[in-house]
């Protein structure tokens, strides 16, 4: 097709490499413990790095004209540089906190892309749950710093094999954004994109088809029912309830013995809630009972692991302290 | 057509699938170098939450509510794997009295 194509593809893809190298010296300065002015070299690198991917990136999205939108740029790079933070960061609890901070971005991230539902259960597990769980192991488990003066513990201080580690990392980053923003890739996401927007609406009115009460609660406000008068929906299609014409879709409903037809509207759809809802219980039925078992199944081995430690804990400290597992006075479940 | 097309955002869309790429490169990068246990286990929850963003995003190309679908399925392991890591965490703790991982190189008790 275009002459310049091929360079273009080339220059985007080299530059973009050039990006995530940046942004992998700049992790492996931070990395590393060090003077204060190496640290503060690490962080403008990386955020100069992964400034100019975001840039790169919403260029691509835009091609290249426009100014490229503010919130996906605060909400991603909040999310990198927090990252980062947790896996910087000397304290295991501040790292946990900052992890806070990334599933708050990414929660944000989800609404952009209209996920509210999983936006929120994100950071009601994530956020409530799961980094609560952390926190208190962290209590459980974290020892007192050997020095007294504040530092950390060194194996927190010091990473094992910091450059080798981000080389893997920069291997992986590097192909996951050669092959995710592959210049015709745009192309072909845009594609599926149009194709997939008309399948969203089909969808939506299919999910719509299938809660008949909220159908029916619908019409009665359409049409200024009370709640106890009774509707019934006439099935034209088998396949839906709900018909179509042109771009108007309407359902007809039996009201004291007459056929009335009534239009319905893109306000009537159901929210992302009800939508994500009836997905998962209508297509998916077995995952649902599979995630419970693997539930239960955590749940007995938590309190299996929980149950052990308390036993051999107490043996291993008997032989810490340099006495015998055998001695009497002090045995049996006295202290527990 | 059109006014749907303008309904989708595709730097929402590139935006997330670059942030869900460095952050799962960033926790890889904290799982393999980071000392502490509990640690890497967060970092593992990086990479998780890397997963979900991008099949948040895939999903919203794609058009149907299966990626997000598939969310909720990737909290479910990351609730049980969160309990059963930690309860293990805690345990390897008491056992060694340290959370450094480097004190269990040799894969076997003492």
């Amino acid at each position: 097709m275009d002459q310049s194509a091929p360079s273009d593809l080339l220059s985007s893809s080299t530059g973009m490499l050039a990006l995530v190298a940046l942004a992998s010296a700049g992790l492996v300065l931070l990395m590393r413990p060090g003077p204060r002015s190496l640290r503060l070299a690490g962080t403008v690198l990386g955020l100069a790095g992964v400034a100019g991917l975001f840039v790169e990136v919403l260029k691509l999205a835009s091609g290249g004209v426009g100014a490229p939108p503010i919130f996906p740029v605060i909400f991603g790079v909040t999310a990198v540089a927090s990252a980062v933070r947790v896996v910087t960061h000397p304290r295991p609890v501040f790292a946990a906190i900052y992890f806070i901070l990334v599933v708050v971005a990414s929660a944000s991230l989800f609404l952009l892309l209209e996920a509210e539902f999983m936006a929120f259960a994100l950071i009601i597990v994530y956020a409530g749950a799961i980094l609560v769980t952390y926190m208190f192991v962290l209590m459980l488990a974290q020892q007192s710093p050997v020095e007294g003066d504040g530092a950390a513990n060194w194996y927190d201080r010091v990473p094992r094999e910091a450059v080798s580690c981000v080389i893997i990392a920069f291997v992986m980053v590097a192909t996951l954004t050669q092959v995710l923003f592959h210049p015709n890739e745009g192309e072909r996401r845009l594609a599926s994109a149009q194709r997939g927007e008309a399948q969203l609406e089909d969808a939506r009115w299919n999910s719509l088809a299938s809660l008949p009460q909220q159908l029916k609660q619908t019409v009665r406000e359409r049409l200024q029912l009370s709640a106890t008068e009774p509707i019934a929906l006439v099935t034209t299609d088998p396949a839906s309830c709900i018909g179509v014409e042109g771009d108007q879709h309407f359902v007809i409903v039996t009201v004291q013995g007459k056929d009335q037809r009534v239009d319905l509207t893109a306000a009537d759809l159901p929210v992302n809630a009800q939508f994500l809802g009836t997905t998962l219980v209508r297509d998916f039925p077995a995952s649902i009972e599979v995630a419970g078992v693997i539930l239960t199944m955590a749940l007995f081995g938590a309190v299996v692991l929980a149950r052990k430690q308390v036993e051999l804990g107490e043996d291993e400290r008997r032989e810490l302290a340099g006495l015998s597992r055998l001695s009497v006075e002090t045995d049996g479940g006295s202290n527990r | 057509m059109t006014s749907m097309l303008a309904s989708f955002d595709a730097s929402s869309v590139n935006a997330a699938l670059l942030t869900s790429a460095l952050l799962f490169g960033i926790g890889l990068v904290g799982f393999l170098s980071r000392r502490n246990m509990i640690v890497m286990f967060l970092c593992t929850e990086l990479m998780f939450q890397a997963a979900a963003l991008a099949m948040i995003a895939f999903g919203r190309v794609h058009g149907n509510a299966d990626g997000q679908t598939f969310v909720i399925f990737i909290l479910t392991i990351a609730a049980a794997e969160a309990a059963l890591a930690l309860g293990l965490v805690v345990l390897l703790y008491r056992r060694r009295e340290t959370l450094d991982s480097e004190a269990w190189s040799e894969l076997k008790e003492c």
